[in-house]
């Protein structure tokens, strides 16, 4: 019972706290080029302000462009089902579920591009081709890197890998480990659509990615797509923490843990939004055909921390 | 007491990886003064690494080759490159025949070779396998350095990533030769990187670039 | 004492050298403190002959073979510098091009030599041979043009990549020797080494690791195939007395390096590995060059390639053993120097006078430089192998040894290549000695004062005869004595 709690509630935080981290992210990066910035609480303004608004559809387009948004948003809430936050174990956690949770974000994109093709609009199709390249790309690097993770744990559950890295020393460098982190920082920011590969806050059309995806929506669908982008980014972080840094996580139900569990939490997001704060402000956006080769380093990155398994004891 | 054995030891097992990582990182950069911080940090490991060895198999004498080590190699060799950077107003730019994710991906290879070798003399060497691999990783990522990047400073700084390598070789196989072998070394390494300078100036001088695959007038 | 005494001269005369700006008095102390070091040489290998072996410290030794190749390396020296201090007016000048800083330059790369041949540790053989590269560098890119500055480059950088692969071989040589039971001190000492044989041979696997990065590291400074690329640049762009102290000198130190490796290795393997490894660089070597030289259109390149052809020549000797093996090679890396030193001098006379090395605009030099065609067909003669010149009895010698081993694939290489070798030089001085001089660049020289090149160019041509003749007796006798240091 607890732990149904324990893990609904995780689930919960993921989603509800997602346009938070969104809103720290700019708020800190506004401070980092000496802005001001807006509100912390802006994105959820934003999204009471989208709900609200009508929601225009193009006359050209089919039930696949309405049905687009939701399906993102579908996929996006049932994958954060799938990640350990606050203790080793996550709301829906099974055998191969590392293989779901990469499928489901990749579900995601493919409704997405789907809809904005749908849109009839030039810059949804080239938004929507310059994301194929880049998730194709970041795929593979994405499974080598769990696998290599996988293959150490012994087990194919994200939970699984984080109970077992919880049981080891922290201060054993490992190499997988460091080639694996490296190989998902990169991708993470392949897949969430930030700086070095994609500029979020852009407003030039010709340098979108994910943004010129969604230029035609409006109203709600464009409050569920800001909304399942943003839960992605906290996954996406949520993950790196989960398989990389998981120590703090509580093993049992005390509320003491828990409060133990969620400051630890916020102390890693915060270390990992930092840094990469510190990258969107100081890198310069890669031009597109830079971009494969970009994703070519995570690639050979996480090969070798595949190989390394083999090799290493650890 | 405790403390300064457990950093030792934890020096000795994880210094294998940092070589790993500069290794690649290497392979990444597009700007020779990035590989030029790079060397310098990889002689800092080898340092560290030389210190914690002599600690913890008190053989006092390993302290004079690391001081050697320190000067010559991590302030010596890094600051005469930048040095020479500066005075020769090149572009930084590294003259690579291949992108960075394909270097990274030879480079992959050629770490997952030296472990094969390795393996291959491992019961000769009585050496811990993971700093063998790193000193011959460091050997063939040398020896790649100087064949894909085309600037000639990058072919000197290829070459002291592979004297680095050997180095580390020489210090995991036999706690390094003696000191007179060493110093011998690392002075030949210097007059050679002197050399070197002055016949990149004349490079310059003469041919006004200073990338090395636009050298092609004796060929036959 | 002795053996610091000749290490001393060449160090200190290469700083003082640096006093005399102008270049008759540079050349006057230059030749003066030659002088007293080729007699040093001389003392040494008179004293090593008498005595046995010399030691000064643990890191000094001269042996019989030391004291060969100091006989080798003092006439080699001295006719240098008998040739260099006429020639040296030809080099223009500059800031760093002067005289002096030739002489002293060349009087460093003495010293670095000595050295090689001095050294009893090896890891002291090798950072003096690293040195030699350095010291020569910039001789090799001494006239500062174009092709000088490329072929110094990559003579730097492809030699000091080769002896980083000696290094690695040094140290795993060391290795094998520590775990063997060697002392450190003792490990790295060659006399202790040479005798440690059966102890070496339980770090077999150790050792043969270890010698086929020696051959390949030391292999790149002798010159041998596939390691050869920076020796045609190098002998070719650098100045001729230079290219002469390269060819003749330089390619041998590297060669008494392997040499005392192969020794080493011989005692604790056996001698198939080493053997095979020797006779299949040497092949190789004789092969590509043979066949490069059909091709040339540069004279010093055409004489730098047969300085690759006469390596693998010497490898090839070495590489087969036995009593005839060694003797032809040892002999032939002294004869080899004199023809090449000859053959080095004459091509920078012409260079010098007509203006070009280039074949195609070389003609009728017969009838222009008389003197100098009569020296470049006698070290044609010489170079390619016949009576009555030294190399013909050297190589003789060796290929008598594949003969009498009934090694045909060496023998076949052997005979084929200098078969071919004899057909294009032939041509190519031919193309070079006939016909009728035509247009710019012909001209016929004013009478200069090359007394002292042509006076170093007489010499080569008589010792050339004599050793063709015959070898004389305290010679026969030290060589004698090197031949059985290496068994």
């Amino acid at each position: 019972m607890m732990n149904f709690v324990m893990n609904a509630a995780q689930m919960l935080l993921l989603v509800l706290a997602a346009p938070l981290l969104r809103g720290v992210i700019s708020k800190l990066k506004a401070r980092i080029q000496k802005r001001r910035g807006a509100s912390v609480w802006r994105p959820y303004a934003d999204l009471w302000k989208l709900l609200h608004k009508e929601d225009f559809v193009p006359n050209t387009a089919s039930a696949v462009f309405r049905a687009a948004p939701v399906i993102v948003f579908a996929v996006t809430v049932a994958a954060a089902a799938f990640l350990p936050l606050l203790h080793p174990a996550a709301f829906l956690a099974m055998d191969g579920d590392i293989f779901l949770f990469v499928y489901l974000l990749a579900i995601a994109r493919f409704s997405i591009s789907l809809g904005s093709l749908d849109g009839g609009s030039a810059f949804g199709g080239m938004g929507s081709s310059r994301e194929a390249l880049v998730a194709t790309l970041a795929e593979a690097p994405f499974f080598l890197v769990l696998t290599a993770l996988a293959i150490l744990a012994k087990t194919a559950s994200l939970s699984g890998i984080a109970a077992w890295t919880i049981h080891q020393d922290f201060f054993d460098v490992s190499t997988v480990h460091i080639l694996a982190f490296v190989a998902l920082a990169i991708v993470a920011v392949a897949e969430t659509g930030r700086v070095p590969v994609d500029n979020p806050t852009t407003h030039l059309e010709l340098t979108m990615i994910h943004e010129a995806m969604v230029l035609e929506y409006s109203g709600p669908s464009l409050a569920l797509i800001e909304w399942s982008q943003a839960i992605k980014l906290h996954l996406m972080a949520a993950l790196m923490i989960g398989l990389f840094a998981p120590w703090g996580m509580s093993e049992t139900a005390g509320l003491g843990a828990v409060a133990v569990a969620i400051g630890l939490y916020l102390v890693k997001l915060l270390c990992l939004v930092v840094g990469l704060c510190v990258v969107e402000s100081s890198v310069a956006k890669l031009r597109m055909y830079v971009v494969p080769d970009f994703l070519r380093v995570a690639s050979a990155l996480a090969l070798l921390a595949v190989i390394f398994t083999a090799i290493t004891k650890r | 007491m405790g403390l300064i054995e457990l950093a030792a030891v934890k020096v000795l097992s994880s210094a294998a990886v940092l070589l790993f990582s500069t290794v690649l990182l290497m392979a990444t950069a597009k700007r020779i003064t990035t590989c030029v911080y790079l060397l310098a940090v990889q002689a800092v490991i080898l340092t560290l690494e030389v210190v914690a060895a002599g600690y913890m198999e008190h053989v006092p004498e390993v302290y004079i080759i690391a001081g050697m080590v320190l000067l010559a190699k991590v302030i010596g060799i890094p600051y005469a490159l930048l040095w020479l950077m500066k005075k020769l107003h090149t572009p930084h730019d590294v003259g690579a025949s291949l992108s960075p994710g394909y270097s990274v991906f030879v480079m992959s290879g050629l770490i997952v070779l030296s472990f094969v070798a390795v393996r291959l003399y491992l019961q000769e060497l009585h050496a811990t396998e993971v700093m063998l691999a790193a000193a011959v990783a460091l050997i063939l990522s040398g020896a790649f350095l100087m064949v894909t990047r085309s600037k000639a400073l990058m072919q000197v700084l290829g070459l002291m990533v592979l004297e680095n390598g050997i180095f580390l070789a020489a210090l995991v196989t036999t706690f390094g030769m003696p000191l007179i072998v060493e110093i011998g070394i690392v002075f030949d390494l210097l007059m050679g990187l002197l050399l070197m300078g002055i016949f990149v100036f004349r490079i310059r001088d003469t041919f006004d670039h200073l990338d090395v695959s636009r050298l092609r007038r004796l060929r036959g | 004492m002795l053996l610091a005494f000749i290490l001393v001269i060449p160090a200190v005369a290469a700083g003082l050298v640096l006093m005399f700006n102008l270049r008759r008095a540079a050349t006057a102390f230059a030749v003066t403190a030659g002088a007293l070091e080729v007699a040093g040489l001389a003392l040494t290998a008179w004293r090593v002959s008498r005595t046995g072996s010399l030691e000064a410290g643990k890191y000094l030794r001269a042996d019989a073979l030391t004291a060969f190749f100091l006989v080798n390396v003092g006439v080699v020296f001295f006719l240098v510098l008998l040739y260099s201090t006429s020639y040296i007016r030809h080099i223009p000048p500059g800031r760093f091009s002067s005289a002096r800083w030739f002489y002293s330059l060349l009087f460093l790369f003495l010293f670095t030599m000595v050295g090689v041949y001095l050294a009893a540790n090896l890891g002291l053989l090798w950072i003096v041979m690293e040195a030699t590269t350095l010291a020569s560098a910039l001789l090799v890119g001494f006239y500062n043009t174009e092709g000088a500055v490329e072929a110094g480059w990559k003579y730097l950088i492809v030699c000091t990549v080769g002896l980083a692969f000696a290094l690695f071989g040094t140290i795993v040589f060391y290795v094998a020797a520590v775990h063997a039971g060697l002392g450190p001190d003792d490990a790295l000492q060659w006399s202790v080494l040479a005798q440690a044989g059966p102890m070496l041979a339980k770090s077999s696997t150790l050792i043969k690791l270890g010698f086929v990065f020696l051959i390949v590291g030391y292999g790149t400074k002798i010159g041998l195939v596939p390691m050869h690329s920076w020796l045609p640049d190098a002998h070719a762009e650098a100045p001729s007395p230079i290219s002469a102290m390269l060819s003749a000198a330089l390619l041998n130190c590297a060669v008494y390096a392997l040499a005392r490796y192969n020794t080493i290795t011989v005692h604790s393997l056996g001698p198939a590995f080493s053997h095979h490894l020797l006779i299949f660089f040497g092949a190789a070597s004789l092969l590509v060059a043979g066949l490069l030289m059909i091709v040339q259109q540069d004279l010093k390149r055409l004489l730098a390639y047969s300085s690759v052809e006469h390596m693998g020549i010497i490898a090839t000797g070495i590489g087969l053993g036995g009593l005839f093996g060694v003797y032809g090679a040892l002999l032939h890396t002294f004869n080899h120097s004199i023809a090449k030193s000859l053959l080095f001098f004459s091509a920078g006379h012409v260079r010098e006078t007509v203006g070009t090395s280039r074949i195609p605009a070389l003609r009728g030099l017969a009838r222009n430089l008389p003197w100098t065609s009569a020296a470049l067909v006698i070290g044609l003669i010489a170079i390619v192998g016949l009576p009555p010149f030294g190399l013909f009895i050297s190589e003789f010698s060796i290929l008598r040894e594949a003969f009498s081993q009934s090694h045909w694939p060496a023998a076949l290489v052997l005979l084929g290549t200098l078969s071919v070798v004899f057909g294009a030089m032939t041509y190519h001085f031919m193309r070079m000695l006939t016909g009728s001089p035509e247009r710019a660049g012909s001209e016929v020289p004013a009478k200069s004062k090359t007394g002292a090149e042509f006076f170093a160019m007489g010499i080569c041509a008589v010792l050339l005869v004599i050793f063709g003749v015959t070898i004389p007796a305290p010679f026969n006798n030290l060589l004698k004595a090197a031949m059985a240091v290496l068994q």
